[in-house]
């Protein structure tokens, strides 16, 4: 790591307001996340349920929902994220140049904003799907933003003022930042994204008074770096919970392989003060072409527990080993204490990009469900609950069929059986709800790439509508591209699926009015019965949303807040004008533009943040 | 856009010059990366800057660049980046692979190869051939430290052989705005953080001008089944733009000898440029 530049030192010397000794933040967080009048962190909660207790807006009256107010954040492009709410503040972000607004409920005006000093010319070239941010964290009388530029800033809640700036990664090396950070004890825990460039990942830990680095967990490399306790750690094998013997990762690679080796850290992290664990997924290992890194390139494609206070790996368990499809596996995870063959257990539910929902153990690692949660996926027969191998169908491996052959009708497309955007959970149903994509994919071997002045032969990827029934897997020639589902984690079924044209790419928020909130490409805020799925409501916002829909309570009021601004890996095509209307520009961006062709006439760039509410 | 009489489109294949006229004003808008040596830079040095004059003073247009660093996104951002005006930000990309997908592209103004570079007196000198790297005893062959890229024939090729363990890696791109990677591994060969390396040859060709004569061994890679080394570069426009594609072609039809010639005065290696496939545009 680089040192850090002087001014950044300099700022983390002074603190402007006298903050109570608390030395753990964490308590704070907790205590503002059980009052439903906040939204005071990504997730809702640290278990990243993304449920509200709130009620006032239900079943019955959500049909009368109205825009209350909206705001326009002034920024073109991907509005990934969502608002947070805090002792009644609204703060919301926008993606690069990363502007941060504290905005008055009451006046609905600016209290403050704040913009960072980044280098358009240095950040902008390393980004590789749009310029996204995926929001802001809370704690300690602080809002961290995590900077395109990978500087992570605390910002003085009350006015605007920077506290602290760190600089968590390496342009240079191609590290950029997309994700929210969050606030756990005396720690602000950040990711890094990058994975194109061959970006070693890591989630790393600040601290939340000075911005001194705690620790650094790496995705890949020796036991030192990855912090992995060998005989301590454990992963599922053999059917058993079973402690990891050294260099479990670098086992799996050739030579230094794994020093470019990926497995970046870009999505969503959860917290059990109980267990006092950290959760989140690692992504795809690179390079790019799977024949160039033989091996099972741990621990990308991982789902990992880590000792909040250390690092250390409690377990890890990975995925995917060896990808061939890109199926990141960064998305969130969701803890939840449920019961599952007949024992209750605390879970951890995940819904990777491959297509499948994962419960395991939390505490121990062990996995309990894995099943696909849209049954177009196709590129494995099941996951073998003893070894937790994905059992690969041959047809659409691409390393299988070899360079002269397309691979076709691989399921899901690269950009996953769902993205980033996070699940919501209701224990009033015991239901989860997933915001999913309902693409399939083709590799066209033997496509001339160019990268950086370098000609090799690669693959095109072209992406196309599933056209097979999610809940059934038959074939039956649909072009939706998107799917809501309903799942229940204890036993891997799917309970019910709303075709979507578009995919969701927004983050959905559950209720204790029984009703589910997401957003859609074309742009619609959506509540549908959480029970049924049946639509309640929709309203169409100024642009598509990639956002996520988030609710809380001010002045006795109901309030559901989400961003639109379309962009992103879906929208990339509009957000960065890649769409020049002809099949000629299906792969760029890495074929997502061909399948998201029409949204073009449905939606165009530009942030607003709406806000909903129920009539006065 | 440009018309062309009847008579110059008819003349692409008769041998007398003639080249289209252009409209007053407009200029030869060439979209670049300002530290890409030997490809492009800022000061104009590159060979890809010297063939774009030369079009340019041919077609008595005033040259702009708009500046970029070519990474994942460079097309997106310079040639089909759209401006406010409803235009685009440039026209021209001056060297990508012929039947690259992400641009139309027009016919070929030179070929070459990957080449194994391997610095003089590090105790590889007796090698004349890259197959015997993989043919070395064990001992011998553990002492290598040949560069990895995280992508690109090279590493197929190690990979291949047995190689990949004494692979050193490097990024095929990275975010440095002050060394691209030809820099990078100039610099890291000379240090001895690596002897040796497998380049594509413009990339070579500027490794091997940093430092005097004679300091590298220099053996052109060879494709073999599933691994191509040799590739045709030529110049990349936005797809459908037919005319400005017609104008290049006949600059470069008529200026052959000339880029030619600019190309290996870098030290970059030239084959003969093999019949294009004709690629099918309607996939």
């Amino acid at each position: 790591m680089k040192p850090v530049k002087n001014w950044l030192l300099a700022s983390t010397i002074a603190t402007i307001i006298a903050t109570p000794a608390v030395s753990n933040a964490n308590s704070d967080v907790e205590k503002l996340t059980e009052n439903p009048a906040n939204w005071a962190t990504w997730g809702g909660d640290y278990a990243g349920t993304r449920y509200s207790k709130l009620s006032q807006i239900n079943t019955q009256n959500v049909k009368n929902l109205q825009p209350a107010w909206s705001f326009s954040t002034g920024v073109l492009r991907g509005h990934e994220g969502g608002p947070l709410v805090v002792n009644g503040v609204l703060y919301v972000h926008t993606p690069f140049p990363n502007t941060v607004y504290a905005i008055d409920q009451k006046t609905q005006s600016v209290i403050w904003e704040y913009t960072p000093t980044m280098d358009a010319d240095v950040t902008i070239p390393v980004m590789c799907c749009d310029t996204v941010n995926r929001g802001l964290a809370y704690g300690d009388g602080k809002i961290f933003l995590q900077q395109s530029d990978t500087v992570l800033t605390a910002l003085d809640a009350k006015t605007g003022k920077r506290v602290w700036s760190v600089q968590n990664g390496d342009p240079k090396l191609g590290m950029t930042n997309t994700n929210a950070p969050l606030v756990v004890k005396d720690k602000v825990l950040t990711g890094i994204s990058g994975g194109e460039f061959g970006v070693r990942g890591f989630l790393a830990a600040y601290d939340i008074k000075t911005g001194q680095l705690a620790w650094k967990g790496y995705s890949m490399g020796p036991d030192k770096d990855t912090l992995i306790k060998p005989g301590k750690s454990t992963t599922w094998q053999d059917g058993k919970v079973t402690p990891l013997g050294p260099d479990s990762s670098t086992s799996t690679w050739k030579g230094d392989q794994w020093k470019i080796g990926g497995g970046t850290t870009w999505g969503w992290y959860s917290y059990d003060p109980k267990l006092n664990l950290v959760y989140y997924g690692s992504g795809n290992p690179s390079t790019w072409n799977p024949v160039q890194r033989p091996g099972d390139n741990k621990w990308s494609m991982s789902l990992w527990a880590r000792d909040a206070d250390t690092g250390e790996v409690k377990w890890v368990y990975q995925m995917t080993p060896h990808d061939e499809w890109d199926y990141d596996g960064i998305n969130e995870t969701v803890l939840v204490d449920q019961e599952v063959k007949g024992k209750m257990h605390k879970t951890i539910v995940h819904f990777d990009r491959n297509g499948v929902g994962y419960t395991l153990d939390r505490e121990t690692g062990e996995l309990l469900v894995a099943e696909t949660f849209d049954k177009s996926v196709n590129w494995l027969t099941h996951v073998d609950m003893k070894t937790g191998r994905p059992q690969v169908v041959p047809e659409f491996s691409t390393e299988h069929n070899g360079e002269d052959v397309n691979t076709v009708g691989t399921c899901p497309a690269a950009l996953g059986a769902k993205n980033q955007q996070p699940v919501s959970y209701s224990p009033q149903t015991g239901l989860f709800y997933i915001s999913g994509n309902h693409l399939c994919m083709e590799y066209e071997p033997f496509e001339v790439s160019y990268t950086a002045g370098q000609p090799y032969v690669g693959a095109t990827l072209n992406m196309m509508p599933a056209g097979a029934d999610a809940i059934t897997g038959k074939k039956d020639g649909t072009t939706n591209l998107g799917q809501f589902t309903a799942w229940d984690a204890k036993t891997g079924k799917i309970v019910w699926s709303n075709k979507e044209q578009f995919s969701v790419w927004s983050g959905s928020v559950a209720t204790a009015g029984g009703v589910v909130f997401y957003g859609t490409l074309e742009g619609y805020l959506k509540a549908v019965d959480a029970k049924t799925g049946k639509e309640l409501y929709k309203f169409k916002t100024p642009s598509g949303i990639i956002g996520n829909v988030n609710t809380w309570e001010f002045n006795g009021k109901q309030y559901v807040g989400v961003l639109s601004g379309i962009g992103g890996w879906a929208g990339i095509g509009i957000a960065a004008g890649l769409d020049n209307g002809d099949s000629s520009s299906n792969t760029e961006g890495l074929g997502a533009v061909g399948a998201y062709r029409s949204l073009n006439s449905y939606t165009k760039l530009g942030g607003t943040l709406t806000v909903f509410a129920l009539p006065n | 856009m440009t018309q062309y009489s009847r008579a110059a489109i008819a003349c692409l294949l008769c041998t007398t010059a003639l080249i289209p006229k252009v409209q007053a004003g407009e200029k030869f808008r060439v979209c670049a990366d300002p530290l890409h040596p030997p490809y492009s830079t800022k000061e104009l040095t590159g060979y890809e800057n010297k063939i774009a004059a030369l079009f340019a003073r041919q077609l008595g247009q005033e040259i702009e660049y708009t500046w970029l660093p070519e990474r994942i996104g460079f097309i997106r951002n310079t040639l089909k980046a759209e401006t406010d005006d409803g235009g685009y930000k440039c026209d021209v990309v001056m060297g990508v692979p012929a039947g690259y997908d992400l641009t139309e592209t027009t016919k070929p103004y030179f070929h070459s190869t990957y080449v194994l570079l391997i610095a003089k007196g590090r105790g590889w000198d007796d090698i004349s051939a890259p197959s015997q790297l993989a043919n070395l005893p064990l001992q011998r062959q553990e002492s290598l430290k040949i560069a990895m890229f995280d992508r690109g024939p090279g590493t197929e090729w190690l990979q291949q052989n047995g190689l990949l363990d004494q692979g050193v890696p490097y990024q095929s791109m990275t975010g440095d705005s002050e060394h691209n990677v030809a820099m990078q591994i100039e610099q890291d060969l000379r240090k001895g953080i690596i002897d040796m390396v497998i380049l594509w040859g413009p990339m070579a060709g500027y490794v091997q001008a940093q430092s005097p004569k004679d300091s590298y061994i220099a053996l052109p890679m060879t494709s073999a089944p599933g691994i191509k080394f040799e590739f045709s570069i030529a110049m990349g426009v936005r797809q459908g733009d037919n005319d400005r594609k017609q104008q290049l072609n006949t600059l470069i039809e008529q200026n052959l000898t000339e880029i030619q010639k600019i190309v290996a005065s870098y030290g970059i290696p030239i084959l003969p440029i093999p019949e294009q496939p004709s690629r099918q545009d309607d996939d």
